[in-house]
């Protein structure tokens, strides 16, 4: 019986290639998106898998809270990690204190290579539960030793077996290499950790870390932690609640408040606001799970439609079938053969487009996902993924020819009823509903990024570059280079600061000033900055000026922010002073000498946060600023100062950014995101013409007679194409005005998330209806414009 | 073997009712060969269609086998009718999709026969109805007379007790015509019982009784032989 159902229907695709095409074609194009769509999510959904401890792992987080906001996040201040040794040690099977993952120079021979990595204390090997391929997992024992990634030791040594080796960090300092572990597979956390580094090293390395483990309020550093297997994150997060308030009873104003997020939760839900952990990129794994889903969907209305239109050519077999003894059960399981077999093809062809776009797909959603040929579970997904797909497609048109009266189909009088095509409009309606509410959302999205990449920064990016000066080599050479850098004729400005021209790495409390209001809970971004930052930076000065050599009283200098005047409620602030409470010595205030527009150095989407730029009187210096010389090319600079660079730093590889590239990846999340959504939303609307390409030949070829009785009675070809295309237009019509407040509702709510956005404007919806119009037109007219040119006496004859 | 007692078909639009068998009564015992004649919509084509179990009458009472059939439902008319009718239209109606021997295959499908057992059957009734050299061709590669042989060939491959044949020379010329009523013959002579829906006096007088019908009732009915 089987062997018939397959039989008949593999000669009913061969003998309709156009109706076999579409099916099959617009079924693994759905079908691919959805594969690479489902293996996006399982790449999301299996994040920190090659952890075994990943239950009992988590990372120490606080919230503050200051003027009533709520604040979180994973930095934390060095006393934590003694009280939680002290204190509240026997909750934990391990506690590593970890520096932030940053990039640091390995050399070994004339290799100089910049490597990602962490400073960590002895038990992070063990808690992470690292493959040492070669050594010890203890070989963060001693002070001057690392621990290499199988992929560093290679670019380093060209070999994996270099234990006892020696590396030298930052031009420095000599580290024997202890172990080396295999590189930790790309979703997982700490993937970039391509060296550990002794924590004892990093803490002796640098006098402010040395300094810190004393101070509550300096927040710089990370906390790991490995629960035991008899408590659980909440039991532990509750017992060290407090524990920050305790040590230091300042913190008491601001609720600092610790707890565990456990490393489950790292990869998806790490968004808090307001103290309340409200998810991450899990809302991104819905969203393109959802899309996934609608766009099978859509390739499997097109199959619904085109079997039911098509009904009655199968209606006869149906009739005969029935007459002969065939039960509606066993036609049924016919038609759901077919379709099964239509999707199994679609799949194998679904699979070939995966293995195309694979690397491309990669390249567009920052992922290296590898297909899963050896994963059974992958294959078992996959046979459930077909069955469904097929079921979907397959179970209204089973229903449905499998209704037909065998009296009247073999009589001869079958005419599918004038609802019959009912179910097919809705269905035609439901696909461009989703295909509109897509590319609404898409240029949403779009106008979301535009708008937010044309908001003003308040200094000029263009022609400004960073130089990483993190290591100790940099120490002292400041004005050295300054001088160098100038007289090269390279750059024509230079400063310095303690982050990057566009992040903030400092925030600060526990100032006074004049006027300040009592309890009020300040929150600085703090910059440590230079001479000439202001104008370096290409700032606007509101008032006042920039930190100048001609003052020697500029040591103690602070520049504001336009939003930090208002946030300190300061009425002419020039001249004013800011106190550190922390400050050794209280008796030299901050005079504040200037105030700037603001700058957008954080989020392009949040306001600008207040923030101070206190001159940089101890060389706490990340980054050398330099304005490229205007009157040169771009690569003439460079070439300038990477002259002056390698004169005095030969062993040291030359790197440098440009600020406004830097800039630019602030949008590369949602640009990522409009990338796929704008790919997903043009195969959605591929698929649903695709579908409606189909029914407009059905119909042509339905209403051949019809057509030709007109033509002969004088209808023109525009009256017929209009005749042929007006259904169509008016289901999308329809389409057009259902999708439209969906798609507002939805995309409002997703630019609630942006403090500062767009508005979903009209154009967006009489661009969208537009273009959805004109495809229709086009993908119709072929069709009726065929239709309507063909000789009406051979389409009467063929009657 | 068939007995029908003022059975009843009504056929209903949103406006009007119209019957198409209005009380109508005879008898066919097993073996015989039956015509049914009648101006077009007079029920012939409905009658059949009950006698066939395709269709449910609206009253009156069916008898197949001395078992009354009238109610029944869908599964138990389908297991009927696979065992015991075979079917031969006016428009051959066979399978496009399949081949001469697939489509006399079909009905042993749905019996359950044994693919062996189905194989033999199906070139015994190819060769019975000297089809067997076209086993392998669709239908749209035969003549009018081919299919209709194919479509007998399939109606008898199960052995049914009863063949119903609709107009089953209507589409043939009548060379063709003549030689699909000698297979009806042959088969009638075997032991199968026939009726036949026809408009042409000339098939009729194959038969053994000619039952002719108007406005959904029995008019006239002649003993031939």
């Amino acid at each position: 019986m089987l062997k018939n159902y397959f039989k008949i229907a593999l000669r009913n695709l061969l003998k309709n290639k156009v109706y076999s095409f579409i099916n099959i074609s617009g079924l693994a194009i759905g079908m691919a998106a959805t594969m690479l769509i489902g293996l996006w999510v399982a790449d999301e959904l299996t994040g920190n898998s090659y952890y075994k401890n990943r239950d009992t792992i988590a990372q120490i987080y606080q919230h503050q809270t200051n003027n009533g906001e709520v604040g979180t996040g994973p930095a934390i201040p060095r006393p934590l990690e003694f009280a939680l040794r002290d204190k509240h040690g026997d909750n934990f099977k391990h506690i590593v204190m970890s520096s932030w993952n940053q990039p640091r120079y390995l050399q070994h021979g004339d290799k100089n290579i910049n490597f990602q990595g962490n400073f960590m204390q002895e038990a992070a090997p063990e808690m992470l539960n690292l493959d040492i391929l070669y050594g010890e997992k203890n070989g963060l024992k001693e002070k001057n030793s690392i621990m290499l990634a199988e992929s560093t030791a290679k670019a380093l040594f060209g070999e994996i077996n270099v234990i006892g080796k020696i590396v030298k960090e930052n031009n420095s300092t000599d580290l024997k290499v202890t172990a080396v572990y295999k590189d930790i597979p790309d979703n997982n956390a700490f993937y970039d950790l391509r060296y550990i580094i002794p924590w004892k090293f990093y803490v002796t390395h640098q006098e402010w870390i040395e300094r810190s483990k004393d101070y509550w309020d300096n927040n710089s550093f990370q906390l790991f932690v490995q629960i035991n297997d008899n408590t659980t994150m909440e039991a532990v997060s509750e017992k060290i609640e407090k524990v920050k308030q305790i040590g230091d009873p300042d913190m008491v104003q601001y609720n600092a408040r610790m707890f565990l997020h456990p490393m489950n939760r790292w990869h998806l839900y790490s968004d808090f606001e307001n103290g309340i952990n409200v998810g991450g990129r899990i809302e991104n794994v819905w969203l393109f799970g959802i899309i996934g889903f609608f766009i099978l969907l859509l390739a499997c209305i097109n199959f619904v439609n085109l079997s039911t239109a098509r009904s009655e050519k199968r209606a006869t077999e149906v009739g005969i079938r029935k007459s002969i003894g065939s039960q509606r059960g066993q036609l049924i399981f016919q038609f759901l053969t077919e379709s099964f077999l239509v999707v199994l093809f679609a799949f194998v062809i679904a699979i070939g487009i995966v293995l195309i776009c694979l690397n491309g797909f990669n390249n567009l959603a920052d992922k290296a996902i590898v297909f899963p040929w050896t994963n059974a579970w992958y294959w078992f997904a996959s046979l459930v993924f077909i069955l469904i797909t097929a079921l979907l497609s397959g179970s209204y048109p089973a229903l449905y020819l499998s209704s037909f009266n065998p009296v009247a189909v073999l009589k001869g009088t079958f005419k599918a009823g004038r609802f019959s095509s009912l179910p097919r409009k809705i269905l035609v309606v439901s696909q461009f509903t989703i295909s509109a509410a897509l590319i609404i959302g898409t240029m949403v999205v779009m106008n979301q990024i535009q708008f937010s990449k044309d908001r003003p920064t308040g200094y000029d990016k263009e022609g400004l570059i960073q130089i990483p000066v993190m290591s100790a080599e940099f120490m002292g050479k400041r004005d050295v280079m300054r001088n160098q850098f100038l007289s090269s004729g390279g750059a024509v400005d230079f400063t310095t600061a303690s982050s990057p021209a566009t992040s903030v790495w400092s925030n600060r409390s526990g100032y006074t000033w004049e006027d300040k209001q009592p309890g009020f809970q300040e929150d600085l971004a703090y910059t440590n900055v230079h001479y000439d930052f202001v104008k370096t930076f290409g700032l606007k000065l509101i008032e006042g000026r920039d930190f100048t050599r001609e003052f020697a009283s500029d040591s103690n200098a602070v520049i504001l922010n336009k939003t930090a005047v208002e946030y300190m409620n300061l009425k002419d602030p020039i001249g004013k002073y800011i106190r550190d409470s922390d400050t050794e010595d209280p008796n030299e205030p901050l005079k504040i000498v200037g105030v700037v527009e603001d700058m957008l150095v954080q989020s392009p989407y949040e306001p600008v946060k207040q923030a101070m730029y206190v001159f940089d009187q101890y060389e706490n210096v990340a980054f050398w600023n330099l304005r490229l010389n205007p009157t040169k090319s771009v690569s003439e600079n460079l070439n300038l100062i990477e002259n002056v660079f390698k004169k005095n730093f030969p062993n040291t590889p030359w790197d440098y950014q440009f600020v406004d590239e830097e800039y630019g990846k602030k949008f590369k999340s949602e640009e990522r995101l409009a990338s796929l959504a704008k790919i997903f939303t043009a195969l959605a609307i591929f698929i649903s013409c695709l579908g409606l390409f189909g029914l407009a030949s059905f119909v042509a070829e339905q209403r051949t007679k019809e057509i030709g009785v007109r033509k002969v009675l004088g209808a023109s070809i525009s009256q017929l194409w209009l005749l042929l295309s007006k259904d169509f237009l008016t289901l999308v019509v329809i389409s057009l005005v259902v999708a439209s407040p969906i798609a507002y509702y939805l995309m409002s709510q997703w630019l609630q998330k942006f403090t500062y956005r767009t508005n979903v404007g009209w154009s967006v919806f009489a661009i969208a209806c537009l273009g959805a119009l004109l495809i229709t037109i086009i993908t119709v007219s072929f069709q009726a414009i065929k239709a309507a040119i063909a000789n009406p006496v051979k389409s009467l004859r063929t009657e | 073997m068939i007995q029908i007692t003022d059975l009843e078909k009504f056929y209903r639009t949103e406006e009007v009712q119209t019957i198409a068998l209005n009380k109508l009564s005879f008898e066919v015992k097993q073996g015989e060969f039956v015509a049914i004649m009648g101006p077009s919509g007079c029920g012939k084509s409905t009658l059949l269609n009950i006698l066939g179990l395709l269709d449910d009458p609206d009253g009156g009472s069916f008898k197949f086998n001395g078992e009354e059939v009238a109610g029944y439902n869908e599964r138990k008319r389908s297991d009927l009718r696979k065992h015991n009718v075979g079917f031969v239209f006016q428009s051959f109606n066979l399978i496009d999709e399949l081949t001469v021997f697939e489509n006399v295959e079909l009905p042993l499908i749905y019996t359950g026969v044994k693919p062996a057992e189905r194989k033999k059957r199906v070139e015994e009734v190819l060769e019975k109805m000297q089809i067997m050299h076209r086993r392998n061709h669709f239908p749209q590669q035969l003549s009018g007379g081919q299919q209709q042989r194919v479509a007998v060939a399939r109606a008898v491959v199960n052995n049914p007790k009863l063949i119903l044949a609709d107009e089953p020379t209507g589409n043939l010329d009548s060379t063709n015509g003549n030689e699909v009523m000698d297979l009806l013959i042959d088969l009638n002579e075997a032991g199968t019982t026939i009726i036949m829906v026809t408009h042409s006096e000339h098939d009729a007088k194959y038969s053994h009784r000619i039952i002719r019908m108007l406005d959904g009732q029995k008019v006239t009915e002649n003993i031939l032989a």
